[in-house]
């Protein structure tokens, strides 16, 4: 800043530069001039050279003055500064209307904003980076809780693959039979029958899963009219319960990369469920609080929880 | 035809106020796991007593009241058969949950899911079934939901004197007995304390295993075993008495 301040104070000293550049520019235009002129028709040769070279002298002479007094003068002028962080933008702020152009605050507000933009990014990209399966992070506050955007290239699977995945892990799970429907376009929705136990709808996009509802297996899945009713809950707390853990899990479980090795940890996690009602909670070693069985399936352990006990 | 028949039964539903379960595809049957069991009676109190003394506990424990029950059951013999077999029995039996049903279980062989007509039918087959006039056992009372669970509490009563409690617990949510009774026994503890009932013989003399859904015969099945408990119960009284 206090070289701009400097600078600001030196300006009849850049103009008198100014000039002296000028000053300079024409004796050296003279030099050549003249020496492209030639000697003058004098009566003798003599003289005709003696006139060449004073005259020559003269012009050489203006212009060592004229270098002399820039060289003069811009020390006076001083040398832009280099070690502005703004660099050249920073003479913006010499700008004497700064109601009209307020140029150079909004630059700084600007540059503020990307230093803080890349310094979040950075963060971000460590977190996600440690934490790859996951769509939401519990311990780390709001800032990692958004959901990360979805590639698109991943949003246009064709319906073949999609099958293939699902049969493969259909096949991976001999207690789970998992049903396929294309109802309206490509999208598909699962119907998985989970031993006696539950029976639930998983809606997907692509190989995303979108929507999950959770029913017992003696409940109507088809609505009145033979199509699948996916949106209906389910007539007992448990499975109502059991629908809210799944939609959580749906979040947690995310790897944009990956999404087969997501249906595939969704399904495992879901398959835990077999044991619905057998389980004791797995810390207070009873079957039932206020009513319901341990409906909380640990993400990583997939142990029973009663969904007051898991904290 | 069933779509026609299901349009009369929703009809019927509504007017007679049938539980939800029956709405859609009745004839299926399918019903939730259930222990039907008989309470003593605490000793120096009455039925009547006891009973209140249960509705508190389950409203305690924060059940909601639901409308009430009844389970009846009339005894039929066989009559006209050819000589030297032994008079069998025929259980008729009607539960407030399909009150457009009725079940007919033959003592010690087969039986049958029928609508609400069979009544009529077994009056027409007077010269083959008799109907035991004094055999009439019955137990009414209250329904109460806990989260799935279904309580129902009635005074078996037999000839209009009150014999026993009975208490069903019902968990809708789970449709295998093996799995959920563990969870059902629990929960009886929870307002009946110690003397908690064994897994229902219904359940464990299955061909399959535990491991097959429950139906509503099940149900009709353990009532009716729990009326001949209560009628031994008063032929015992009886002897001692006399």
């Amino acid at each position: 800043m206090a070289d701009i301040v400097n600078v600001g104070m030196n300006l009849d000293a850049f103009s008198q530069a100014i000039n002296a550049i000028q000053a300079l520019r024409s004796s050296v235009t003279r030099v050549f001039d003249s020496l492209k002129d030639g000697m003058k028709n004098k009566e003798t040769l003599e003289v005709r050279e003696k006139g060449f070279i004073s005259e020559f002298q003269d012009n050489l002479q203006a212009v060592n003055r004229d270098v002399n007094e820039l060289e003069r003068l811009s020390t006076l002028v001083g040398r832009p500064s280099e070690s502005h962080p703004l660099h050249n933008s920073g003479l913006l702020s010499l700008d004497p209307v700064q109601d009209k152009t307020p140029l150079y605050s909004q630059l700084l507000q600007a540059y503020k904003w990307s230093n803080k933009l890349q310094f979040h990014a950075g963060l971000a990209s460590s977190l996600l980076n440690q934490q790859s399966l996951k769509r939401s992070a519990n311990q780390m506050g709001a800032s990692a809780k958004r959901r990360p955007k979805v590639q698109p290239s991943t949003l246009v699977l064709p319906p073949q693959y999609v099958d293939d995945v699902i049969s493969r892990i259909g096949r991976m799970f001999p207690e789970m039979t998992i049903e396929l429907f294309r109802p309206n376009g490509t999208s598909a929705v699962l119907l998985v029958t989970l031993g006696k136990v539950l029976k639930a709808i998983v809606v997907m996009r692509s190989l995303f899963i979108d929507r999950t509802i959770v029913r017992g297996f003696h409940e109507d899945v088809y609505s009145e009219d033979g199509k699948l009713d996916i949106w209906s809950k389910s007539n007992y707390q448990v499975f109502q319960k059991v629908t809210d853990h799944a939609t959580t899990a749906l979040l947690h479980y995310q790897l944009p990369q990956m999404p087969d090795v997501v249906v595939r940890s969704f399904m495992t996690w879901l398959r835990s469920y077999i044991k619905l009602f057998q389980t004791p909670c797995q810390r207070c070693g009873k079957f039932l609080q206020e009513g319901l069985p341990p409906t909380w399936r640990d993400f990583r352990t997939l142990e029973a929880f009663h969904d007051t006990c898991r904290q | 035809m069933s779509r026609c028949r299901d349009g009369i039964r929703t009809v019927l539903r509504r007017a007679l106020k049938v539980p939800w379960r029956f709405n859609r595809r009745w004839w299926v049957r399918r019903t939730c796991v259930c222990s039907v069991c008989q309470v003593p009676v605490l000793e120096g109190k009455s039925v009547q007593q006891t009973v209140d003394m249960l509705h508190r506990q389950l409203e305690q424990l924060g059940a909601m009241k639901q409308g009430s029950f009844w389970v009846d059951c009339e005894t039929y013999h066989t009559t006209g058969t050819a000589s030297g077999q032994p008079s069998k029995l025929l259980y008729v039996m009607h539960n407030s949950e399909a009150p457009l049903s009725c079940t007919a279980l033959f003592e010690g062989g087969p039986c049958l899911m029928a609508d609400g007509n069979f009544d009529v039918l077994m009056v027409k087959l007077k010269s083959h079934f008799q109907n035991a006039k004094g055999h009439k056992v019955e137990s009414r009372g209250a329904r109460y939901r806990y989260c799935d669970f279904l309580v129902k509490l009635g005074t078996v009563t037999m000839n209009s004197s009150a014999r026993g409690i009975s208490v069903e617990v019902e968990y809708c949510a789970c449709v295998v007995p093996g799995d959920c009774w563990n969870l059902i026994k629990e929960f009886i503890q929870s307002f009946l304390g110690p003397n908690v009932p064994e897994l229902p013989s219904v359940f464990a003399t299955k061909a399959e295993g535990l491991f097959v859904p429950a139906d509503a015969v099940d149900t009709m099945t353990q009532y009716l075993e729990l009326f001949g408990k209560v009628r031994k119960q008063q032929v015992l009284q009886g002897a001692s008495v006399r």
